[in-house]
Formats: structure tokens, sequence, C-alpha cells
């Protein structure tokens, strides 16, 4: 699709009345497509309005352009109409006057018919016939923008600028007008920008939408593309499987900006004592059954005992708040899925490589496949049954979703799809939802299954609307699952404080892993601070017999879930490569030609040697192995590519070399 | 007063009738709802549905046409300070201080107390809502979210038996709204006071209250559906976002109101 309007690096710099100059906005670079409906999102003062009064022409840039159709824009003119908030309507005319008066000026060269007809036909559009001879102070808030609207649509613009057009009214007229719009959009192919902080409106009525940072020197923070099909149902996007994890990560990144703008006032800085670099740290959590370790050495002072007086845990909606929390330093350390570490270093998704280091692995299985109850009682049983069940109904698209990219969840369940010969790109959907947020998108339908850590399985199991289909112990018993991540440079400037946390985790994983503690730690996690979920359903797996919810028999669930025992802690070189082969299989991340010097650069086995010594416990390491999954196919971690080449169903392969000295140093 | 099984807030049957001269123009029919002690009720519906009528009646400003209603059994007639409201634009005094705008308030309903008390009243309250630096400006001098601050304070100081809010974060950007929601619902907590809030957004109307109360549009608008909200408390923003409930309940609103009962502004 070839670019409509071009913002070609825009900076706005106003300069002071007392001298000094403030930059408003900073190296602004947007491309908008024809048709295309974008939203600017950003908190007051992000320069958003600004952006938008320079794409109208009315304001100028200081530095860059923009560009409508192959010409630059420098002033107004009726190919961008802007609507906005306070509707702006001439208030001794009536409505239709108020239209006449911009289709006179605009299309003086047209007849008087061709005219009248003009403004009749957008009069109508808007619903307003029966209104067309009040004036604004006669009609109601949202007939008032919709005037303001028709009179917009009426000259025929190439691109309406929607400055908070709905802001004023109140949120159930705004719904009827934002539906409005978007037909109107839709039939008449209008290229939109709208300013908005609604994130629901957003997210109806947008293709994509900006996130800009906070002022000064705003800049574009992210761009959400929004994959809802057109034309667009309020309720069926509301149900779309990716509804709130899209609107969860507005409204966090909103937060974020919220939350750096107070930041700014108060900087953390390093506390150096007890021979540490620093004892305050900020470790990020997400409340899953293991996040057990960095509870216990949290509650059971073990920090405190390894000299790191000052460990705050925060508990974070999602794995992206973790990685992005991580790599902006807003947090020291995290718990992070498996997989994060390599692919924030291997550059996942399109961002910026960063190197990471991971030195302790925190515990090994305690997934589980769930599918939908519906599933179940239509006989899906087996993965053989699930795959016959969407032979029979191509019609039907079926979504299963998993917690992040790179964890396990995600590796493993497309495994286990592409094992039952279901390509897990072509013939289902694999979504991407936070593991709170299962259960909930389950039971609204919107997804059929997902494969997810606890409590989220057992909870679908108790509520009734889903069915284990697999744990882990059917398909890869004893994978790792979520290991301590850190970026190379922290490791890199408070080494001893990195050894200290790693000593005072790796002694949580051991109190974990005996049985004798397992009552006292679900009891801990069930607090509103930690998992806050019902204790019961933090039991399964961990201390009671697992129910499947299939009507068989709990089993009991030895080993389902580990911390310590089988060198469990060990950072496993040999895993990584394992990742690296299936986040190249499904195209998450490039295979690295230098793939091994990519490993061990991950994972630090001398850091977990170092804090094993110190703390009387065996420092050798696992020797690199060869693992074996469920379907018998054996993997040789010196064999990675010739691995790779077993697959019938996988990606086409980008081998890459990853410059490890020349990326992201901070 | 009598043992009575009454709840401490009733409206009874109530129906607001306004005759036209083409026959009777009935903007409530038939509104029961019973509001608990220390409850958080919110009312939520279209424009025009007749919510702010019914606060108003709540308030006495209104007399219902027919059916009553009863604040701890006594019939409402009149406004009175054991029911304060708080309007979405202000109503401040804009040539009176921050500090003076609450006086006014409490000086009328306590007019015996020692002058000491008094001038306590209006500090405590004023620190309540964070606002003691800048309790000698003026309205104009503050902004939507401090001028909110200060008319919940005055409404406050007068020690109501039912806060009355009449949609009342509507003006303020979204980030100022989360703000002053966390406030109120601290301040709720700490006076145990019952409170009665029309809102048109359906988060705010999750995050702070116990039951949601949905009207059906005008004319003739009834209640169409009571909502409990289960969240416990305290309540913690994060914590309810993942709260799989959450967006179920979100879903039952939003399909209510622009499904069951969708608007038609024409």
């Amino acid at each position: 699709m070839a670019v409509f309007v071009e913002v070609d690096h825009i900076d706005r710099v106003f300069k002071m009345p007392k001298g000094g100059e403030y930059i408003a906005l900073k190296n602004i670079d947007l491309q908008i497509h024809k048709g295309e409906f974008v939203s600017l999102v950003g908190h007051s003062g992000c320069g958003k309005s600004t952006l938008l009064n320079i794409l109208a022409g009315l304001d100028q840039p200081s530095n860059g352009g923009v560009v409508l159709e192959g010409r630059q824009v420098t002033e107004p003119g009726p190919d961008r109409m802007v609507v906005f908030q306070n509707y702006s309507l001439l208030p001794w005319l009536t409505v239709r006057e108020n239209i006449a008066l911009a289709v006179d000026q605009v299309m003086q060269k047209h007849p008087r018919p061709v005219r009248d007809r003009m403004i009749d036909h957008h009069i109508e559009l808007v619903g307003l016939q029966k209104a067309a001879s009040k004036r604004p102070g006669e009609i109601s808030g949202g007939m008032k923008q919709r005037v303001a609207i028709a009179r917009a649509l009426a000259i025929r613009p190439k691109l309406l600028l929607l400055d908070e057009p709905f802001g004023a009214l109140d949120a159930l007229t705004r719904g009827g007008l934002q539906e409005q719009l978007m037909q109107i959009c839709q039939e008449n192919d209008v290229t939109c920008v709208m300013v908005t902080h609604d994130v629901d409106e957003a997210l109806l009525l947008s293709d994509r939408i900006v996130l800009m940072t906070n002022g000064p020197e705003a800049h574009v923070g992210q761009i959400v593309d929004v994959p809802f099909p057109r034309p667009r149902e309020r309720m069926e996007v509301v149900k779309h499987p990716n509804y709130y994890s899209l609107r969860n990560e507005i409204v966090y990144f909103l937060n974020q900006q919220k939350r750096a703008k107070l930041h700014k006032a108060k900087p953390a800085v390093a506390m150096a004592a007890n021979g540490l670099e620093k004892v305050n740290l900020e470790l990020g959590f997400i409340p899953l059954v293991d996040c057990a370790p960095l509870v216990v050495a949290k509650e059971k002072g073990l920090f405190e005992a390894h000299g790191l007086s000052n460990v705050t845990l925060n508990r974070e909606p999602s794995w992206n708040a973790i990685a992005d929390g991580v790599t902006s330093q807003r947090l020291d350390a995290a718990m992070m899925v498996a997989g994060m570490p390599l692919g924030i270093t291997l550059g996942y998704g399109n961002q910026k490589p960063m190197p990471m280091v991971s030195a302790l692995t925190l515990s090994r299985s305690g997934n589980a496949i769930t599918f939908s109850k519906r599933l179940f009682d239509a006989g899906v049983r087996s993965l053989a049954d699930f795959k016959a069940n969407l032979d029979r109904r191509p019609d039907r698209v079926h979504t299963l979703a998993a917690v992040h990219p790179t964890s396990m969840h995600n590796l493993l369940l497309r495994y286990w799809l592409a094992s039952g010969g279901i390509d897990p790109d072509r013939d289902v959907s694999v979504t991407v939802i936070p593991p709170a947020q299962m259960v909930s998108t389950l039971k609204a339908g919107s997804i059929d299954g997902y494969c997810v850590g606890e409590p989220w399985n057992a909870r679908a199991v108790a509520e009734g609307v889903g069915v284990v289909m697999a744990t882990d112990r059917d398909i890869w018993p004893g994978h790792i699952e979520k290991v301590l991540g850190v970026t190379e440079a922290w490791a890199e400037q408070y080494p001893k404080t990195h050894v200290a946390l790693v000593k005072a985790l790796l002694e949580a994983c051991e109190y974990c892993d005996d049985p004798r503690n397992r009552g006292e730690i679900a009891a801990l996690l069930a607090r509103p601070e930690y998992v806050g979920a019902d204790e019961a359903h933090i039991r399964q797996g961990f201390l009671d017999p697992y129910d499947r919810g299939d009507g068989s028999q709990p089993e009991a669930a030895l080993n389902y879930i580990q911390f310590f025992t089988g060198q469990a802690n060990y950072p496993d070189v040999s895993e990584v490569v394992w990742m690296m082969t299936q986040m190249a299989r499904w195209g998450i991340t490039p295979f690295p030609r230098n793939w091994l010097a990519v490993a061990e650069r991950v994972k630090r086995g001398d850091i977990f040697g170092q804090a094993a010594r110190e703390l009387g416990l065996l420092d050798i390491g696992r020797d690199r192995h060869t693992s074996e999954l469920f379907d018998g196919i054996v993997f040789d971690p010196n064999e990675p590519l010739a691995y790779l080449e077993k697959f019938a169903i996988k990606r086409d392969l980008r081998i890459e070399e990853v410059p490890m000295d020349a990326v992201g140093i901070l | 007063m009598p043992v009575t099984q009454e709840p401490f807030l009733l409206l009874d049957n109530l129906s607001k009738i306004y005759p036209t001269p083409t026959g009777d123009f009935v903007v409530l029919d038939g509104i029961d709802l019973a509001v608990n002690e220390g409850e958080f009720v919110c009312v939520i519906g279209h424009s025009g549905c007749g919510k702010s009528t019914l606060l108003d009646m709540v308030a006495g400003f209104r007399q219902p046409t027919e059916g009553e209603v009863r604040l701890q059994t006594v019939p409402i007639r009149e406004p009175g300070p054991d029911r304060m409201v708080v309007f979405q634009n202000y109503s401040l005094l804009p040539w009176l201080t921050a500090y003076e705008n609450i006086y006014l308030g409490v000086n009328s309903v306590f007019p015996k107390k020692p002058e000491a008390a008094k001038k306590h009243i209006v500090m405590e309250h004023l620190e309540m809502v964070g606002l003691a630096d800048v309790a000698h400006k003026k309205p104009g001098a503050l902004s939507g979210g401090m001028k909110q601050r200060v008319c919940i304070a005055r409404a406050l100081a007068l020690r109501p038996k039912v806060l009355i809010l009449d949609e009342p974060f509507g003006a303020l950007d979204p980030i100022t709204r989360e703000e002053l929601q966390e406030e109120l619902l601290k301040i709720w907590q700490d006076h145990q006071i019952t409170v009665l809030m029309i809102t048109h957004d359906i988060d705010e109307a999750l995050f702070l209250s116990d039951r949601i109360v949905m009207m059906t549009n005008g004319p003739a608008a009834k209640v169409g559906e009571v909502m409990p909200v289960p969240f416990a408390r305290p309540r913690d923003r994060a914590r309810i976002m993942e709260d799989p409930r959450f967006y179920e309940l979100r879903n039952e609103a939003l399909d209510f109101l622009y499904h069951r009962y969708a608007h038609d502004d024409t």
C-alpha cells in the first residue's frame, strides 16, 4: 500500500517568553496509508494536539515536514478538515446553513443544485434531517458534533482530523457517534487521524494506535496494531480474544508514562552496604505458583541473610511488563519465562537486541494445556481428536493462547500441536494473553484453549469451563520453566549483588522443594500481595493430587513442579539451544549462526557456580546433554540445525550472525 | 426511633410524571431501590434516562409524583445537610477561597460551634483531600481535580449520612480521574459513609461500587438490572484488572447499555 501521509521526522520547538526553548515534539516519524484510521493516544501535554495541528497545517514543525499525497503541507486547506471537541459551529446559523457555508466556500464552481444535494446528503449521512433548520443552541451536544462531522465531510477532504471529537459528550452518546463515524469512514474510504484519551474508543475505531510518550520531547513510544476484522461491531470487538490484552497493554503504557513522570522526581540511587554494590533491589514477579522462590526468599528473610537488606517485590501485570521493566532499568531483576533472556538478547518481535544474563533456573515444569469444556463435550479427548475436529470444521478458526512469545508455554504448545500434524500458524491461531486473563477469555468463548502455569488450569477445571488435555509430564517432564533474568550491563555493574541474589534464591528454591514446607508456601502464595488466588487452586499439583477435569481420578502430582531437586537450578546451555531452535522454527527470532557463543553468554554457569560453592552446595553443572520429548525425536545440542531439519511443520529459517559485542551496550 | 427492618435509604416505588399539553410525560416509572448503610452504589444509564431526576429526589430538590424516598424511615421532603451533593461542574463560589467555600457550609450547618471548632473542621477536611497548602486560593487558581476535591471536602465537612455524587469526575482527564477515584474510595472507607453516585463510566462503577444499578432508557425509565460487584476491599485497581470477573462484568454492563438498551439520540 502506498504511503498517503508521510510525517517525516518532525520536531516542534517553542521559544519560551523568558528565553530558552521547550521541545514539545521530538523526531516524530509516521506513515499513514489511504483509508487507514490512526489514533494518537497519550497523556495531557504529550503534544498529540500539536501533532494534529501540524497535520492540519495550522502549525508548522521546527524540523522535518508533512507530505500529503506527494505535496508538502504548509498551510490549512480543504483537503484536510479538522473536527474539534467544542463543535465550533456558528451559533446564529442553522444546522443546514452551517454546512452550506463550508460547501459554498469550497465548491464555488459547482452549480447550486449540486451543492444542495451535497449538503442534504451529508445531513442525511449523520441522520439530522429533522434538525436541519434548528440552531446549535437548540440541539444536544451529540447532535452538534454530528453537524461538525457532516460539515467536515461535505467538502470531501482527503484527510479527516479529529481532536477528541467526543470528549465533551457523555460516554453513551459517544458510543452511538463512534459507531456512526466508523460506518461513514468505512463507506466513504476516509483516511482519519484522531486524538483521543479513550482507550476503548481507540480500539474500536483504529487500525493502528500510536502511543505518545510524555512531553517535553514527546515521541512515538509504541505503535499498536489493532487486528479486529471490519466491519466492526462493538460487542464483537470486545469479545475478540485480544481485546483485553491490547487494552491492558495500552493502559499499562499510559500508567508507565504516569509513573515515569513521578519517577523523575526521585531517582533510585544504588545503596551499597554489607560488602555489596547495591542492596536496594526492585524485583519483578508474575502472580503464578512458580513465583514461590521469590516469595519465600522475601518472607523467610533469605534476602537479608545474604546482605540484600532492602528488596521490594513488584507484582507485574504481564510478561511484557517484566521485559520492559528490566530493560528500562525500572526493575533490577525479575522472574522470567525461560526464553525471555535469550529472546531479548536476540531482539524478538523486532525490538532492539539487548544482552541478557540468567545465572539461575528458578523452576521446572508446572504447565498444562487446557481446552474448553465445549471442545471436550464435542468429543475432543486427545490431540488426534482435535486434529479430526479441525478437519471436520475448516470454516471455523480455533484460537489458542500462550502467555508470551518466548515462553515455554508458547514453544511447547506449538511443538505439541505440530507433533499432531497441526500447523500452529495456519490451522489454528495462537495468540498471546496474560495468565490472569486466560480463564475469563476461555469462559467468554473467545479462545478455545491455552497453555499456562498454575493456578490458571486448576481454576478453569474448578469453574467447569476447561479440561486439561496434557501436562508437562505428558510432553517434557522437568523442562526449564522460570529463570532469574537481569541485563548483562546490570550483572557487570553489580557482580557481588548478583551472586548474593542467586544465593538467596537458590536457598529459597531448596526450601520450596521440601514437601514439609509446601503447605506453608501455598498459604503464603494465596495472600493477595502475591498470587491472590484460592489456596485450594494453588495446592493443585503443588501439594494435592492434580485434577484434570476429564472425569478421571485426580493423580498424585509428584514433581509436577520442581524448584531444586535434580540439579534443577543450573543454567543449562543445552536447554537454551533447544529454545533457540524452537524460536527460530516459528520465526520468533532468527537462529544465530554463532549459537554457542550466544547461549554461553546468556547462561552464566560461572555465576551460579560461585553462588553454589559459597553456600556449600554442589556446583557441578549439567553437561551438554541430549533431550527427548514425548514424540521420541532426540535433540542433540551439538546439532541444532540437524534437529530443525527433522520437523515437517516449520517456518522459513532465518540464520543470522548476532554480533555479540556490538549489541545494545547501555 | 422504632426498631425496623427497613433499609437505611429506601427509594420506594418512585415515579416522576410531568403533565404536558399532550398528556403526561413519565420520566421515572416505579423505581425501587434499597441502599444499606455504608454501601457504595453506582447508577448508570443513558442520557435522559432520569438518573439526575432520581438523585434530585434523594437530595430533596424535587418531589416524586408517586412513592417516596425514606432515609432511616424518615420521608425526604426537602434538601438537608444529611444528604450532600457533589456536581460535575464544581459549583464553588468563585470569589471565595477554598477555605471560605467550605467554611460557608460549616458555618450555616453548625452555627453554634465555637469558631476554633469550625476552623478545625474546615482544615481537617482540606487536609483529608490534600489541599491544606492551597486553602487560601480561589477556585480560578485551582485545577479541575483540585476544585472537585474542594467540593468533596465541602460536602463531607457537614457530616452527611449520604453522599450524593452526580458524575463528579466526568470533566476530568483520565489520570486525574483515577487519582480522585482512589482518594474517594479511601475517604469512603475511612468515613463509613453511604454513597450514591451517578456515572457513565463502567470501569469507574466497577472499581468503586458494591452494586451497579443499571437504568433502562427514558421516558418511563425503570431499574433494569442490579449488578453486585464482588471485588474484595480494600480495592486495588491493578488487582481488579487481572480478575477474570472484571471482564465478565464489564462485558455484561456493555451489553446492557449498547445492546439491550441502545441509545438513539435523534
